[in-house]
């Protein structure tokens, strides 16, 4: 019966190890993470971990609801101007949609 | 797109909707994904200014995004500071705080919550006056 406990341990440290990589990965920039995502199958992540939780609590960020919106100033896609989101207090509300195409 | 674009129609007159677009979720270069080999969505890892002004318009257009659309720039700071990236959702109050912050997309991007959220802080139907009258 030992094989078996052994397989069984082995098994655990390898999904303790596979758990510990893919939430380092998802703790980096998005531009590593999507580098490490390149090369590890997808099914291996999305079926075998619990890979939304993992993310949501990766991608959680320091702004808390209540904080003061960090200010910015960004050009406009018709490059006609640029938006500082702090202009817009005591004026209205703002929604900001992040995105890309892809 | 069509529920924030609806959401956009609707509200415009009261609140200012930016999307705020940041470096590709599945750029060619890096993971790319399969529904967007099928729809033909392939755009390279935007490193420069120009190259994510470029890709921002080709989304704008082929997407029928009605929104404004603000471009962050190659160092990424706004993506950063917010965790924007993939995609998220935020309102801010016009105090300047934040009033709703969406969990990390794709999970958590549901344009519904915005909807809610605007709804409980504008009074329905009234246009908004000015500072202090909340």
């Amino acid at each position: 019966m030992r094989w078996v406990v052994r397989a069984v341990i082995a098994l655990v440290v390898c999904y303790v190890v596979l758990f510990t990589a893919v939430l380092a990965a998802m703790l980096q920039p998005p531009e590593r993470f999507g580098q490490f995502m390149r090369y590890m199958p997808a099914p291996v992540v999305w079926a075998g971990l619990p890979a939304s939780r993992m993310w949501l609590w990766a991608r959680s960020g320091t702004v808390a609801e209540g904080d003061l919106a960090p200010d910015f100033t960004l050009p406009t896609l018709d490059h006609s101007r640029k938006i500082t989101l702090s202009s817009f207090r005591g004026e209205r509300p703002v929604v900001l949609v992040f995105g890309s195409y892809t | 797109m069509p529920a924030l674009n609806r959401l956009y129609r609707e509200y415009r007159d009261r609140v200012a909707f930016y999307v705020v677009y940041i470096q590709e979720a599945h750029p060619v270069d890096a993971w790319q994904v399969d529904d967007n080999l099928e729809d033909d969505v392939l755009v390279a890892s935007t490193q420069t200014t120009d190259e994510r002004y470029k890709a921002a318009g080709i989304c704008v257009t082929k997407l029928n995004i009605e929104l404004p659309a603000v471009i962050d720039g190659s160092d990424n700071r706004i993506e950063r500071a917010y965790t924007g990236w993939p995609d998220r959702l935020y309102v801010i109050d016009r105090a300047g705080r934040v009033a709703y912050k969406s969990a990390a997309g794709p999970f958590g991007f549901k344009p519904a919550q915005v909807e809610q959220t605007l709804k409980h802080m504008l009074p329905s139907g009234a246009a908004l006056t000015g500072p202090g009258d909340e």
